[in-house]
């Protein structure tokens, strides 16, 4: 009986194995093509055309959800760019949680590719700018990127250098980050509360107050809001280490010992002492939900122009936003997303000219953006379109290319994109735009103090603690693991490329 | 024995009433928690998405739906391609690697096997040193070129050092060598040794070892993290996690929150409820594995097989 059995299982095993076996010699064989080497065949498809030249295959790593018909639309753009550049491109996706991570282990193992997406936030620019990971662009881009010169306001380059040379494009969008504080517009209406006037966190109070009175029961700030405080924070995850954007010295200070952040703090406290925040704030991961059932008065976000017709539409209701401050360029809301080319790409010429298309062409960054015309999206105007809902394409539009060079939805304004343009000449620039830190004598330290503050940080800004009592214990504790090492050395570091730039 | 009490006969193998009372609650009460959260999810997976955005997580809802498992089955292409994969690498995975798994620990077994000690060393020490990610990976990616291939998802799973250790000790103990005398004496071939004696006596112990393996293919994600590309050859665990470190990437980045940006990466995200309906069809069919390994457990019983 158990003879029997056995000889089944094996029989199964050996069948399923020579039957994946085959399908994976397949797959294997194809993966050997999948190599910046153009597959012998291709070449001779297209003999025709450019007889020297065999087209070149670009592997192209970018961020987000893959979409189903993602192989569709890269037939479609390769189709077009192949005469044009002669050279063909393979889109591969990566999920937003599995980016960062999986390019890691790319980039380590020095697994071929040309391009790749990267930015401050994911698959971190800097960082692998520094470690050598992307292709020096700067003679690149004058021989090839004239396009991408011409589109890109000068402050996104600027910004995005390391070590005074260019690793990446940035996407052209909002350049600038302007925060807002945002209110729903229906909650607004009902009581008769009046926002003209409103600026800082201190002008909201009288409206908080009267909106408590009628509303009782919804707390009108559902979560915990992000803070501005005037300052330019040259490490990200430590915002406490800063230069006074009005700065002429150029001196670091700690922010948290300013009264400024001080009299934030306290403002929160009271706030939440009064009951406008929920009481679980400081712990609460809510993604948003409080967006869709609509019971909040008032949040924090990052606008860019006509943002309030975005997060409407998004809401089902009027949203509206009065802005903190004028808008300003940081390191890393211009390195929000950018496209790099692999230092080991076989054909950084090629990736080039293919990015170049992304920043010139309007079709092709519409093909990429929105898909394939009457099948992904319909055009509803000369430059507007509406997307055909659950048809299989979607793509992160912000993550690549000139956005300036795309339809707008059929409801946006016309002059939408002149009002980016605007919206980007008008940033003034923060001191230490084109500065990074080299953190290598400083990790540990900074690790510490990272923790430090991730202990405090949340409990404190969504006005939880007392900051009389709390804020000047976190800054000891500051003290305590290194801070002031590492002021000294960031300091230092400033000084020499202040130094060097004149 | 005399009974305790006249009328009421005692039981020495029962605890007394108090005891065996207090015993239960405290198991029952224990297996209530673990069992409580699975059945939450249940409940919030029939829970209607207004509902559960205005009234939050309640045990009873304030309305029913099946909203979300309606949804999952008409645009849940990935899901049941995903549930394909999933079956797929774990039967073929659990078969190959109780066969490869069985097979060592065997050799192992066997006193009069000569190179035993290099052998148990040679798997031994891949439980103490690794090679690593990277080097892992170029092995598995770039030497072995399996990248998007199902083999990446079955072969670096498929030896288990603490498995082929475990079984090894089982077969040792378990397995009396005069049984594997008899046979010899019997004129029986290694190989009819091992399958007609061995391997009945010792069901037990693979059947162990092939209920670790289906666990862990079944909840396998990292190897579909790495090597996995195409969308068609992800697995279900693997499905999960990436929305689940979607959204933990979204509100750990809550620069990003709020601005056009998260917009769009909150859009792609399915809703909760379906994902909670998710979760429990990921979760539903292993149950049953443990039944079905269950049966092993009792047979092969060695008692009074040998007489010394």
């Amino acid at each position: 009986m158990f003879n029997k059995k056995w000889i089944i299982g094996l029989a199964l095993v050996i069948l399923a194995a020579s039957v994946l076996a085959a399908c994976s010699s397949g797959n294997g064989s194809n993966g050997g093509n999948q190599g910046t080497e153009p597959k012998a065949s291709k070449g001779a498809q297209n003999e025709g055309e450019k007889e020297n030249e065999k087209p070149v295959n670009l592997i192209w790593y970018t961020i987000g959800t893959p979409p189903n018909d993602l192989k569709k639309v890269n037939d479609e753009l390769n189709a077009y760019i192949l005469p044009k550049i002669n050279a063909t491109v393979e889109m591969r996706m990566l999920d937003w949680g599995d980016y960062s991570q999986k390019m890691q282990v790319t980039i380590a193992s020095g697994e071929p590719y040309d391009i790749a997406f990267t930015s401050s936030w994911a698959n971190d620019y800097f960082a692998n700018a520094k470690k050598g990971a992307f292709y020096e662009l700067d003679a690149l881009l004058q021989e090839k990127g004239q396009g991408i010169l011409q589109a890109l306001n000068p402050a996104f380059l600027e910004g995005t250098k390391v070590n005074g040379h260019h690793y990446g494009l940035p996407t052209n969008k909002e350049l600038p980050q302007q925060r807002v504080f945002r209110f729903n517009k229906t909650m607004l209406d009902k009581n008769g509360l009046d926002i003209s006037g409103v600026r800082t966190i201190q002008d909201l109070a009288p409206i908080l107050k009267a909106f408590q009175e009628k509303e009782p029961t919804i707390p009108p700030i559902p979560a915990k809001i992000a803070e501005f405080l005037p300052y330019d924070l040259p490490i990200n995850d430590l915002p406490f280490i800063g230069m006074p954007l009005d700065t002429t010295d150029y001196k670091l200070i700690n922010v948290w010992e300013t009264p400024e952040a001080m009299r934030y703090l306290e403002t929160m406290h009271e706030y939440y002492k009064a009951g406008y925040l929920p009481k679980d704030v400081a712990t609460q991961t809510d993604a948003g939900d409080y967006f869709k059932t609509g019971k909040w008065l008032l949040d924090v976000a990052d606008a860019q122009p006509y943002a309030d017709n975005l997060w409407s539409s998004d809401a089902g209701y009027e949203v509206v936003s009065v802005p903190m401050h004028d808008p300003i360029a940081f390191n890393w809301s211009v390195a929000g997303a950018m496209q790099a080319i692999n230092a080991k790409s076989k054909h950084p010429d090629k990736a080039m000219e293919f990015l170049n298309l992304l920043y010139t062409d309007p079709y092709v960054i519409n093909l990429i953006d929105y898909g394939i015309e009457n099948v992904h999206y319909t055009k509803t105007g000369d430059q507007s379109k509406d997307s055909i809902p659950d048809s299989g394409y979607g793509f992160p539009a912000f993550t690549v290319g000139n956005l300036m060079l795309t339809y707008l939805n059929t409801g946006d304004p016309a002059d939408k994109w002149e009002k980016f343009k605007a919206f980007n000449d008008s940033a003034t620039n923060s001191p230490l735009l084109g500065f990074q830190v080299d953190t290598t004598n400083i990790t540990t330290e900074l690790a510490n103090l990272k923790n430090a503050k991730e202990a405090t940080y949340n409990s404190l800004f969504s006005g939880t603690l007392d900051p009389k009592e709390n804020l000047p214990k976190v800054n000891q504790k500051l003290k305590d693991n290194g801070l002031d090492k590492v002021m000294q050395e960031v300091q230092r570091q400033i000084d020499e490329w202040r130094a060097n730039q004149k | 024995m005399k009974p305790g009490r006249p009328g009421k006969s005692y039981d020495i193998h029962r605890l007394p009433p108090v005891w065996n009372a207090l015993l239960h609650l405290f198991a029952g009460g224990f297996a209530f928690v673990c069992i409580f959260p699975f059945v939450f999810v249940v409940i919030l997976s029939f829970t209607d998405e207004n509902a559960l955005l205005m009234y939050g997580y309640r045990i009873v809802p304030e309305q029913w739906s099946t909203q979300a498992y309606t949804y999952l089955f008409k645009t849940g292409d990935q899901l049941f391609r995903s549930y394909g994969v999933t079956i797929l690498i774990t039967v073929i995975g659990t078969l190959l690697s109780v066969c490869m798994t069985t097979l060592y620990a065997y050799a192992l077994s066997r006193s009069n096997f000569k190179y035993r000690k290099f052998f148990t060393f040679f798997a031994f020490f891949t439980m103490l040193f690794g090679g690593g990610l990277v080097p892992t990976y170029i092995v598995v990616a770039q030497m072995l070129q399996l990248k998007d291939t199902l083999w990446a998802l079955i072969l670096p799973m498929a030896m288990n050092a603490f498995h082929i250790i475990v079984l090894r000790t089982f077969l040792q103990t378990m397995v009396p060598n005069p049984i594997i005398e008899s046979g010899k004496i019997d004129g029986a071939s290694e190989f009819r040794i091992l399958f007609r004696l061995v391997v009945p006596i010792s069901l037990p112990g693979i059947a162990t070892i092939a209920l670790f393996c289906t666990l862990s293919y079944w909840n396998d994600w990292f190897n579909a993290l790495l090597y996995i590309d195409s969308g068609h050859l992800v697995p279900l665990q693997s499905l999960l996690m990436r929305i689940e470190q979607s959204m933990q990437f979204i509100i750990s980045n809550s620069a990003l929150l709020n601005s056009g940006q998260s917009r769009e990466m909150l859009q792609s995200l399915p809703q909760e409820t379906t994902r909670m309906a998710m979760v429990v069809l990921a979760t539903g069919p292993i149950v049953f594995a443990y039944p079905f390994f269950q049966r092993y457990f009792i047979q092969g019983l060695t008692i009074g097989a040998v007489k010394d």
